[in-house]
């Protein structure tokens, strides 16, 4: 896993966007759209969607630089949380409530990607490339820490989880909700 | 490994509190559950720490994904915004989304194992989040003691909520469009923990407002289950619930 985002200063970054210097903008887009788009088109699962929703994810990044609270965490993970929290509002609706039959849900997966984090995952790196979560997520039983990353990284919902692991949505929910406690407790 | 760590549902005001913003982080929440907590962040400092602790957690999980180039123009198509970017508004609010149709859920629930099945701690989530949403629309009022949040038995998606709007009513408001059967009526009944059987409280149409009175029932006290029945037309013709759960919930205490 490359890791130049270490060398970046996104606090600064993000500083100067809200200073209004747009170079500091375009930097910021020369060194995070790649891992922004591959995270944003994951979730929506749709080239033009996740350029739609990187496109506001930069205008919103712009517009709202100066709202960025240091104290409140890093720099970095703000500007995710703006892409992730547009892409997840973009999700479509029809797609995710109605009752997804399991061939369709696979129909619309993006498998190349997905038997690529598969194999990230299944090797014995993938949790020193995630970091401390990665390790507490390794404690985890292999199908509920299967329910986490196809939450996160793929952006299912439960009862797409659900279909995608074979198990029953309320038998899903609850690891969820069991693994973010479990998780919380590894990571404090 | 994860076995040693106790795998227990939230069971208080914080860890439901954690649970929402994980879930929220996660995106595993339902689109009104997410857009009811965009709505309390900008005045709920505790969630929005909890979320924030969240995504700090989550973030290095984007590593894992692979960076895929967007299309050569899409910088341009920024640049362009950026500058128009003073007068632009925000990004337009999603519309709150309409019918949630009935599931026929009941052919694989047993009425019974499903009273006995839900624990508080279960719908921690939905009732915090409805907890939250009647601090904040109810502040000034000093006499709501308790709500409800009755959730499908299925999904557990919220329905309807309820909160005592004094002494001895109780107000029950839809939070979406439902549909009954043209033959069916929907037909609210309490049970307190103590009572050896449901009590009805009377019928009530799908999607509207209603403040039913409690003269049938000692009160409303904490951990009180309601549900919401289909019945016919004139209500249940045995004084019990007859029909399917269509929603259900237990009674939390707010103030």
């Amino acid at each position: 896993m490359s890791v130049h985002f270490d060398d970046f200063d996104y606090e600064a970054t993000l500083l100067a966007c809200a200073a209004g210097e747009r170079g500091a903008m375009q930097r910021l887009y020369e060194q995070e759209a790649g891992r922004l788009f591959g995270v944003v088109r994951r979730i929506v699962r749709d080239g033009a969607l996740a350029e739609d929703v990187l496109h506001d994810a930069c205008v919103n990044i712009w517009t709202r630089a100066a709202s960025f609270d240091p104290a409140r965490g890093s720099a970095r993970g703000w500007i995710y949380s703006v892409a992730r929290n547009l892409a997840l509002n973009a999700r479509r609706d029809d797609a995710r409530d109605a009752d997804v039959p399991h061939e369709a849900l696979q129909a619309i997966d993006d498998q190349a990607s997905l038997a690529a984090w598969e194999a990230v995952s299944r090797s014995d790196q993938w949790a020193d490339s995630a970091g401390r979560v990665g390790h507490c997520l390794a404690e985890l039983e292999p199908v509920r820490r299967d329910c986490i990353m196809y939450a996160y990284v793929e952006g299912l919902s439960q009862k797409e989880i659900a279909a995608r692991v074979e198990a029953p949505l309320g038998t899903v929910k609850a690891w969820i909700q069991r693994s973010l406690v479990a998780l919380r407790a590894c990571m404090s | 490994m994860n076995q040693t760590i106790s795998p227990s549902f939230p069971d208080d005001a914080d860890s439901a509190q954690q649970a929402l913003a994980g879930e929220y982080v996660l995106g595993t929440l339902t689109r009104e559950e997410r857009q009811a907590v965009d709505a309390l962040l900008p005045s709920n400092p505790a969630l929005r720490e909890a979320v924030d602790a969240w995504q700090q957690r989550f973030l290095p999980l984007v590593s894992l994904v692979e960076p895929v180039q967007p299309s050569a123009h899409l910088w341009q198509r920024i640049e362009r915004s950026l500058e128009q970017a003073a007068a632009a508004s925000p990004v337009p609010a999603v519309p709150v989304r309409a019918a949630r149709k009935a599931l026929p859920w009941w052919r694989d629930f047993e009425s019974l194992a499903l009273w006995r099945g839900l624990t508080a701690g279960g719908f921690a989530l939905a009732t915090l989040l409805a907890a939250l949403l009647v601090l904040k629309v109810a502040a000034p009022l000093p006499d709501t003691r308790y709500m409800v949040v009755l959730v499908a038995p299925q999904d557990k998606s919220p329905g309807w909520v309820m909160q005592t709007s004094s002494a001895r009513k109780i107000e029950l408001i839809p939070l979406g469009a439902m549909e009954v059967p043209a033959d069916k009526a929907l037909e609210l009944w309490t049970k307190a923990d103590e009572w050896n059987a449901p009590i009805s409280l009377g019928l009530v149409k799908p999607g509207e407002r209603v403040e039913v009175p409690l003269d049938r029932i000692p009160g409303v006290q904490a951990n009180q289950l309601f549900e919401l029945t289909l019945e016919p037309p004139t209500g249940s013709p045995t004084g019990r619930p007859t029909g399917p759960i269509h929603f259900i919930g237990r009674s939390v205490k707010v103030s």
